[in-house]
């Protein structure tokens, strides 16, 4: 059975349009139009039990309204949707037993009471006692002096990995986190992380990751899921997405003495490779390599035997924000 | 049974959360005192025009006043949700009550509790032990029972109303601006119903009951027969709205939208 199956998974809202000015706002009184928008148009999504998911799409890509019908707070418009075996919406009571919810932008914890207070709240709600797991989250994410402060006196650092522990205290087999990183340092970051790498490889925890912060998906996922106006756009592993959309590498030289462009170009001619010069230092220059057909080293031994004399060089891979970037402007 | 228990654990927590602020519950009592001596000052100015309101006298008057503070008292303490809109809806915590496997209007409303207004019931008491002192009241042993029952009905009735009227916002994203005329209405419900226009009295009566909140079950409690009727159908009118609001809310959550990111 899969953690989560969606099939045609669509949510329109009606949306009410106002008309311009006084008098539309008075003929709005009696007459109203409304519009309907579809945010999730169809979408289908498989996800497997253990695996880790990036979930990615511009604002407003219809990312939040998936993950609140995932979660059960929202009620598909059409189509077959099955998380842990359960309906979400209709099933809400016992179906949230089986998730855990982080939404960065929003606590999850009592605001006015004290962080171990709140543990021993939701221990009840969820009615579980596991001390030993409990004290071991608070442990790996360093927790233990922020117990007994109330939420609304911690940093957003500290707070966050309260939530995490406060998301995960029923031992959910998926857990939906939604920007979780979002304004924290690296440090905190890099401590998030690999907390969820062990929850994960230790009970098998099945993660849908929702971020703008790219380089989260790039340490926890192998695969990626990209949403645009409602539709997905991609889905598959993280290495194919940069062999489809990747623009290859690049390399970045720096020479011993000023060499021609036209020169450089005439060296590589055989090679799809294209040069720019540096404009403040005549001495560097970058190769932009083509595609994913040529490495390298291709390269650089083209320009070694025909005496391009290199100082300095640097490979640059393509970094899956660049990806991301290009296949968002060009749709 | 289960909900009990965590129902006990969210007060438990609320109570220690607010005793922290000691001074804030002696500030709490003292306002709560303060507004309603104003109330019952209003009454006694009344009654320095005249002796009878129709057909009741001053403590009577003051007694159903004192009486109408309990339910009043409660309902402030656990459905305090005037600010549901502006905190659940608009700033999306519902997204969060909807995550966890407890009844969302149970949720909501052990969010919202506020312990330190039980003192009102205090006030009460006092109110209406002043009203009874100027009376002859012959209590029997069942009527403390129906006293509980009573107002067990009348906050019923509250919260009904009040529920209903916070559905409202799980079905549209406007303000509405109900809550306080109907929570002015509610005030009526502490005044002897008879004094009323008939139209008023219907509709305290039939349509946003609050005379079964104060007047009803009160009366019954002064030896006035005449509303016997109506006191014994306090607990059931209670039922009914409660059971009406928590169908609204049930189908509000379906309609619920969201709140944007």
């Amino acid at each position: 059975m899969n953690a989560i199956e969606a099939e045609k998974l669509t949510k329109e809202f009606q949306i009410y349009q106002s008309r311009k000015g006084l008098t539309g706002a008075f003929r709005d009184l009696f007459n109203r139009n409304y519009r309907s928008i579809r945010a999730v148009n169809e979408v289908n999504i498989s996800i497997p039990k253990g695996e880790m998911v990036g979930y990615i799409g511009e604002n407003g890509a219809g990312k939040s309204t998936t993950i609140k019908m995932l979660t059960g707070i929202l009620q598909p418009s059409s189509g077959e949707l099955k998380v842990n075996g359960f309906d979400p919406h209709n099933q809400r009571e016992e179906f949230v037993k089986t998730i855990g919810v982080v939404f960065g932008q929003r606590s999850q914890l009592w605001w006015d009471i004290a962080v171990q207070e709140s543990f021993t709240l939701l221990q009840k709600v969820y009615r579980v006692d596991n001390k030993k797991l409990l004290d071991r989250m608070i442990d790996v994410l360093n927790i233990g002096e922020l117990l007994d402060q109330p939420v609304r006196k911690l940093s957003l650092g500290q707070r966050m990995r309260c939530e995490l522990v406060a998301s995960l205290i029923h031992q959910p087999s998926l857990l939906f986190l939604d920007e979780p990183t979002i304004g924290l340092d690296v440090l905190v970051k890099e401590n998030i992380r690999q907390f969820l790498r062990e929850m994960n490889q230790e009970f098998g925890t099945t993660i849908l990751l929702t971020t703008h912060d790219l380089t989260d998906i790039e340490a926890l996922c192998s695969r990626v899921i990209m949403l645009d106006k409602g539709n997905i756009i991609y889905d598959g592993g993280l290495t194919q997405l940069k062999q489809e959309w990747g623009e290859g590498k690049k390399i970045h030289l720096e020479l011993d003495q000023e060499v021609s462009l036209e020169h450089l170009g005439k060296v590589t001619e055989t090679l799809p490779v294209s040069w720019t010069k540096n404009e403040a230092n005549a001495k560097l220059f970058t190769a932009q390599l083509q595609g994913n057909s040529i490495t390298a080293s291709e390269v650089l031994s083209l320009l070694v035997t025909s005496g391009v004399p290199i100082h300095e060089m640097q490979i640059q891979e393509v970094s899956t924000e660049e990806i991301v970037r290009k296949i968002y402007q060009e749709g | 049974m289960a909900q009990l228990q965590i129902f006990t654990q969210y007060l438990k927590q609320y109570l220690k959360a607010r005793l922290a602020y000691r001074l804030d519950l002696v500030v709490k009592f003292i306002t709560d005192l303060i507004s309603q001596s104003f109330n019952l000052i209003f009454i006694l100015v009344v009654f320095g025009h005249t002796q009878t309101l129709g057909g009741w006298n001053q403590s009577e008057v003051v007694f159903i006043y004192g009486y109408f503070l309990l339910p009043w008292a409660i309902f402030g303490t656990f459905f305090n949700l005037w600010s549901f809109n502006d905190k659940y809806i608009i700033k999306g915590e519902l997204d969060r009550v909807l995550t966890r496997p407890v009844h969302s209007l149970l949720q909501v409303i052990m969010e919202s509790m506020t312990p330190e207004s039980l003192l009102g019931v205090v006030t009460g008491l006092i109110v209406m032990g002043y009203g009874a002192s100027g009376l002859d009241l012959q209590w029997t042993w069942y009527d403390p029972i129906l006293l509980i029952l009573f107002t067990i009905g009348g906050v019923l009735v509250y919260a009904g109303i009040f529920i209903a009227l916070t559905s409202i916002s799980l079905y549209t994203d406007s303000k509405t601006d109900i809550q306080p005329i109907v929570f002015n209405v509610s005030n009526y419900g502490r005044y002897p119903v008879n004094i009323f226009n008939r139209i008023v009295q219907f509709v305290l009566t039939w349509m946003l009951p609050f005379a079964f909140v104060g007047f009803y079950p009160a009366s019954f409690l002064l030896d006035r027969g005449d509303w016997r009727i109506y006191a014994y159908l306090t607990p059931v009118v209670g039922i009914v709205y409660f059971a009406i609001a928590v169908l609204l809310w049930n189908r509000g959550i379906r309609h619920y939208r969201g709140a944007g990111n």
